[in-house]
């Protein structure tokens, strides 16, 4: 049973879902993971190559979230820590597979996981260019374009000062820029 | 159209940030988001219940009455063990009292082979001449 009272704010009730959790009610935790999910999700999407490898890191941040839990202070802020840990997980899943050669990276930025029917110019262009910039620019890029994070949480998560994101968000936009103005200078 | 007319004050380009979106949209499908809470939460159960529960019923007896012949294997080992070096230790001591416990008085069968002669004469003599 979980003690969470209906009418308390957010960060409260997700307060007593993580204590529950430390308790070992597992469907405290599984209330967790459907809170944080599609948000742990997206911070993975944006540093992994691929939806897959977004997936499996989502996966190995719940479990070693789980793992980790009884070390948590539940005055901190839940998401910031786990998004933090999948942020790790993904970049773990990254220096794997490092392996692969530019042009596999390319064409796994490339392809859309949901729409494999891709026809606009500027999503095209603008996953090739992708590709072709730093892992951390252009996770730092989605993270804060795409996803709303702050520069001070994509430090956190990506272990870096706040201004080296602040650079890296820069830099990532120049580069785009730079790569995608032969197609504006067309129109 | 120069790109630079397109950035806005915080230097994000919104044609730009709409296609990002689209290429880092997350599946919008409820079905995926509960088929990946569901296998998040299995890895967790699995992860939980430990080695222990991927035996079956018949299969953790099995191993609970192994666990306690090994044991029960482990005590008779050594208490056999302490036995064998008691009876070892008992059989040293024995022997180091024999060597140094030297009769006081010479053997029957030495008196009457060196009848009459000094007692380190008697001994030398039976060491040397006795069969």
């Amino acid at each position: 049973m979980l003690d969470a009272p209906a009418e308390s704010s957010p960060r409260e009730q997700e307060r007593a879902l993580v204590l529950a959790a430390q308790r070992g009610q597992s469907e405290a935790f599984a209330a967790l993971v459907r809170l944080h999910g599609r948000r742990a999700y997206a911070v993975a999407r944006a540093i992994a190559a691929t939806h897959e490898d977004a997936e499996d890191a989502v996966q190995e941040g719940f479990l070693h979230a789980y793992r980790a839990l009884g070390r948590f202070r539940p005055e901190q802020a839940f998401g910031a820590w786990l998004y933090r840990i999948v942020a790790n997980a993904a970049l773990d899943i990254g220096r794997r597979r490092k392996v692969r050669s530019t042009e596999a990276l390319a064409d796994s930025v490339a392809l859309p996981f949901r729409d494999p029917a891709e026809s606009d110019e500027l999503r095209r262009r603008l996953k090739e260019s992708l590709a072709m910039l730093p892992e951390r620019q252009r996770a730092v890029l989605v993270l804060h374009d795409v996803e709303g994070f702050t520069h001070g949480e994509i430090g956190q998560m990506l272990g870096m000062p706040e201004g080296t994101a602040r650079s890296d968000l820069h830099h990532a936009r120049a580069a785009l820029r730079r790569t995608l103005s032969d197609l504006w200078s067309e129109r | 159209m120069n790109p630079e007319s397109r950035i806005g004050p915080d230097g994000r380009d919104d044609e730009v940030t709409r296609a990002l979106r689209t290429v880092y949209a997350a599946p919008d499908n409820p079905a995926y988001w509960e088929a990946l809470e569901a296998r998040i939460l299995s890895r967790i159960r699995s992860e939980a219940d430990g080695w222990w529960q991927s035996f079956s019923g018949w299969g953790r007896m099995g191993l609970l009455a192994a666990a306690v012949l090994l044991m029960v294997a482990g005590l008779a080992l050594t208490h056999a063990r302490e036995s064998l070096m008691q009876t070892r230790e008992q059989e040293a001591r024995l022997a180091y009292q024999m060597v140094m416990q030297v009769p006081q008085t010479l053997p029957q069968q030495l008196v009457a082979a060196t009848d009459g002669a000094p007692a380190r004469e008697a001994t030398l003599h039976y060491v040397v001449f006795s069969p």
